[in-house]
């Protein structure tokens, strides 16, 4: 297939604005009249608010209003209605609001939070999954059962367990009667924060009693619109949710966070714009983390590597809310397998409350937690076998015909992760090994990934398409641009389809709820396949109008005409041709009447068929695409430090169709600097009190340009996708799944240690590796 | 809170102001002179995003506080290029696909800017040693190192035509 506008490093639609300072993110926006918000935050992680004493603040200079839960009946959430905008009657978590400040300033308002006196009287707190898990932990919500939530989520009464995912297929425990090898191991990913760069920002005004405008830093205006529809019982069409440029997401940003508290406190000064700006401080303890999980693995193989049964428990740390997490803890059951076929799955995703800040969505969505488990799995079975690691994935990958642990059966179409791991492989191996020294071990590691986008069945993305009269189109779509560069890769899809160049495209930079065309989310890597489809359909019926402008006008049948961009021509008749142009605004004909209808078009898109996961197995088509790949890791470890240097990270997907070649490397390579913070660097802590122990810069460190390895590789293997645009899949979150495992492994190839937890502890591993010698075991 | 006067030149124009004594130089841009082009993600001087030049020097404004920007030139982001034109190390920026969401950028053109004005033949290592002071969460570096070599080049080009 030919193409003229896609497989092209085009430079990005939003880069002049940002490398000028231009960009407006929220936290540059001023209104009129606008007033700032400060919270009062929680410093206990699970307490009752005993009272809270607003006077003196209220009194303070510039102060306009003092807002606290008491009263509040709203609870809202996106699956489960499980979270105040402000606490009620206790705080959940350490960095909960508590109160809002609403001043002429920020000064002004956090001064005042100041003076807010709160009495508490402590309860016993959980940060730990597993501490949270047994029956005689503090329960952090009484009303678990009660919440108001959407079908398909299982709370169990009288424990903090508010979603219970399970998933079989055959018979386990035959399977593992079966087996001629088992391996069974325990894993930790810890809590990760985002730290995307632009901290949370949210401001809202409300216009009257039932109407409300709204400007988030969020990738999901559409569910903003559609919560605070909900908690005020108000019209959506009454609500205008604007996104302006999102500074980094990752997740964390999507479904809601501070926009419903925004909304709330807002609604007592109505008429005034009122604006939060989170402080970094508060982007850790206040907004949403990531991951937090603890599990169990137990794998049965037989002697020639033929993977049997699986068994797995996911324990989530999901924080105080559940809401955010719900689905997280779902997803990592569709792949908890890793990229195999087992005959025999039974699979338990446990959703824990815990008092920490909520845990929601981020870059990969439960999928580095399950792959940090199956991963390493493989390549611990690997050895117990006695075959390469890789020899065992290719034994047992899911691919063309193969049928995953949900019931679906894998297609060409979704991927050739052989190919990926020959890439992987080549990359990796081609080179010796460097010798172990006197300073150093060296090592090598491999490790598979799938991915699938988690959803609503019908959630879905649309595109509107305009043409102007000197033949330029704009095009408008609701993915938001947080960085992954969907602006520019939706430019030179319509490019593509409409057969014109991209600069005759103008994509939408902003999205309003009021204007733009419907987007479940910005979530799920969904954007290139979703919103690419929109334009797809809205650009076929664009074509489509001018053709059938074009028969008219010219007294030709339809299927005589040919769309060439720019120009219709006549199949019959060479000497035939139209400039599209002309139809922009309806054709306005030289005797002086109008013909056709002017180029404006819409298109929609949802994965068809995608459903519930089915109660008894957890099974069935609740899954809407795969991307399949491979990622790897070449390391030293300082035998004198147990220091962990990465050398090389490759990574090798089947992204169906390139569309911006430096564009997908950038979200390639940025994933995986991402995984290699969670391997080596990243994790929330918490203090003997339930307080976060690290929430700065200073403290929790993410990588900077020192760490980056010598050397990088990255190979897209094309497998076109039947159901994507130009046969383009889901690709964004990727990179970030396996690094963990791939380093692990790699360091096991070092050193001789398996590690089963992250980050790695340069002093924990050279502990055992036996300190400042040869610990080779 | 103490109110301070101050003097200071923000991309060629003078401005006198008084300001709380807290008032940082990055809330003087952001707030004051509506240039927010300079970015605020930590406020504590650990992330490089508001990076500005001050007397030549790249600094984090959100934590310079009144006695130390008083009197001063600054350049923020927006007075590097004139009208629609661009600074090479801004075209170096887009050209290396350095940019993702964008929040990070300005604060790491201008420490180039402030390291290839005192020094435009700097070292990889003084290339490296200024990029380190910076965080950025999406590109994973490998562009914005790019970038940084290819504006080096570009400005030696400039001024070696």
């Amino acid at each position: 297939m030919e193409f003229n506008q896609i497989r092209k490093s085009l430079p990005r639609t939003d880069a002049l604005e940002k490398v000028k300072g231009k960009a407006t993110y929220v936290g540059d926006i001023k209104l009129p009249g606008m007033l700032y918000a400060k919270i009062l935050r929680s410093e206990y992680a699970h307490a009752k608010i005993i009272s809270i004493d607003t006077s003196e603040a209220e009194i303070m200079t510039g102060v306009r209003k003092v807002v606290t839960g008491k009263d509040c009946k709203i609870l809202f959430g996106a699956c489960i209605k499980d979270q105040p905008p402000l606490a009620i009657d206790k705080v959940r978590h350490a960095g909960e609001g508590v109160a809002a400040v609403i001043a002429e300033t920020e000064r002004q308002a956090e001064d005042a939070a100041k003076k807010i006196k709160v009495e508490y009287d402590p309860l016993p707190f959980v940060t730990d999954p597993l501490e949270a898990f047994k029956e005689d932990a503090p329960i952090i919500h009484d009303q678990n059962l009660e919440y108001c939530r959407v079908p398909g989520f299982n709370p169990k009464e009288g424990t903090n367990i508010f979603h219970h995912y399970k998933q079989t297929k055959g018979d386990t425990e035959k399977g593992f009667k079966d087996s001629e090898v088992i391996v069974e191991e325990e894993f930790y990913y810890p809590l990760l924060s985002h730290v995307q760069m632009e901290p949370h920002g949210c401001i809202a005004c409300w216009d009257s009693e039932n109407s409300v405008r709204i400007w988030a830093g969020t990738q999901a205006p559409f569910i903003v619109r559609e919560i605070v529809g909900q908690m005020f019982e108000i019209p959506l069409s009454n609500i205008k949710v604007q996104v302006p440029y999102l500074g980094g997401g990752f997740g964390g940003k999507s479904d809601v966070s501070i926009e419903p508290m925004v909304a709330y406190i807002s609604r007592f000064v109505p008429h005034h714009p009122v604006r939060l700006i989170l402080t970094r401080k508060e982007v850790f303890t206040s907004s949403l983390l990531g991951r937090g999980m603890k599990g169990t693995i137990k794998v049965g193989a037989k002697k020639d590597g033929q993977l049997v049964a699986l068994k797995a428990a996911l324990y989530y740390s999901d924080g105080a809310y559940g809401d955010t997490g719900c689905n997280v803890v779902t997803a990592s059951g569709f792949v908890a397998t890793g990229p195999y076929e087992y005959e025999h799955c039974d699979i338990d995703c446990y959703g824990l409350y815990t008092n920490t800040p909520p845990v929601g969505a981020y870059r990969g969505y439960g999928h580095p937690e399950a792959h940090l488990m199956s991963e390493r799995v493989m390549n611990i079975l690997a050895r117990k076998l006695g075959m390469t690691q890789a020899a065992l994935m290719k034994k047992n990958f899911l691919c063309d015909g193969k049928t995953n642990a949900v019931g679906q059966v894998i297609r060409k179409g979704n991927g050739d992760i052989y190919q990926c791991l020959d890439e992987v492989e080549k990359a990796l191996f081609t080179s010796s090994k460097p010798q172990e020294n006197d300073d150093y071990y060296y090592g090598r590691g491999i490790a598979g990934f799938m991915k699938t986008p988690m959803m609503l069945p019908n959630a879905s993305s649309g595109a509107i398409i305009k043409m102007c009269e000197d033949g330029t189109y704009n095009v408008s779509i609701s993915g938001i641009e947080m960085g992954q560069g969907c602006q520019t890769a939706m430019t030179q899809i319509a490019a593509e389809a409409l057969k014109i160049s991209a600069e005759k495209i103008r994509i939408s930079k902003e999205v309003d709820t009021q204007f733009s065309p419907y987007e479940w989310q910005t979530v799920g890597s969904i954007t290139t396949l979703r919103a690419g489809n929109a334009i797809l359909q809205a650009a076929d019926r664009a074509i489509q109008k001018i053709k059938e402008s074009v028969a008219m006008i010219a007294h030709k049948p339809v299927e005589d005409l040919k769309y060439e961009g720019e120009w219709v021509r006549s199949k019959s008749d060479k000497n035939f041709e139209f400039e599209t142009k002309l139809l922009a605004l309806s054709y306005l004909s030289p005797d002086g009447h109008g013909v056709g209808e002017p180029i404006e078009t819409t298109g929609h898109y949802y994965i068809p068929g995608v459903k519930f996961p089915a109660p008894v197995t957890g099974g069935g088509d609740c899954c809407g695409s795969w991307t399949f790949g491979c990622e790897g890791a070449e390391v030293k470890v300082s035998k004198k430090t147990g220091e962990v240097t990465v050398l090389h990270m490759a990574i090798a997907i089947d992204l169906g169709r390139l569309i911006n070649p430096m564009g997908a490397r950038g979200q390639m390579v940025g994933g995986m600097m991402m995984g290699y913070g969670a391997a080596l660097m990243e994790e929330v802590l918490f203090n003997d009190k339930g307080i976060m122990k690290n929430p700065n810069y200073n403290k929790y460190k993410v990588p900077k340009l020192s760490h980056i390895p010598e050397k990088l590789t990255v190979k897209f293997i094309e497998t076109p996708d039947e159901t994507g645009p130009f046969g383009a899949r889901c690709i964004a979150e990727h990179p970030a799944i396996s690094i963990p495992p791939a380093i692990l492994n790699a360091i096991q190839d070092a050193t001789g240690v398996d590690l089963f937890e992250i980050p790695v502890k340069p002093k924990d591993l050279l502990a055992k590796t036996g300190g400042n010698h040869n610990g080779k075991n | 809170m103490a109110k301070i006067n101050v003097k200071l030149t923000v991309n060629g124009i003078q401005h006198e102001l008084t300001v709380d004594e807290k008032e940082t130089l990055m809330e003087i841009l952001r707030d004051r002179l509506h240039l927010t082009g300079t970015k605020n993600a930590c406020a504590y001087g650990a992330c490089g995003a508001c990076t500005v030049v001050m007397n030549n020097e790249a600094v984090r404004s959100c934590i310079v506080k009144p006695d130390k920007y008083n009197e001063k030139v600054v350049l923020t982001i927006e007075g590097i290029s004139e009208g629609f034109d661009l600074h090479p190390i801004q075209e170096a920026f887009i050209e290396a696909g350095a940019i993702q969401c964008g929040y990070c950028t300005p604060g790491f053109v201008m420490s180039l800017y402030a390291l290839f004005n005192s020094n435009l033949n700097a070292t990889d290592e003084e290339i490296k040693e200024v990029l380190e002071k910076h965080i950025c969460r999406c590109t994973g570096y490998e562009f914005i190192w790019d970038a940084a070599k290819l504006a080096q080049k570009k400005l030696q080009d400039k001024s070696n035509p």
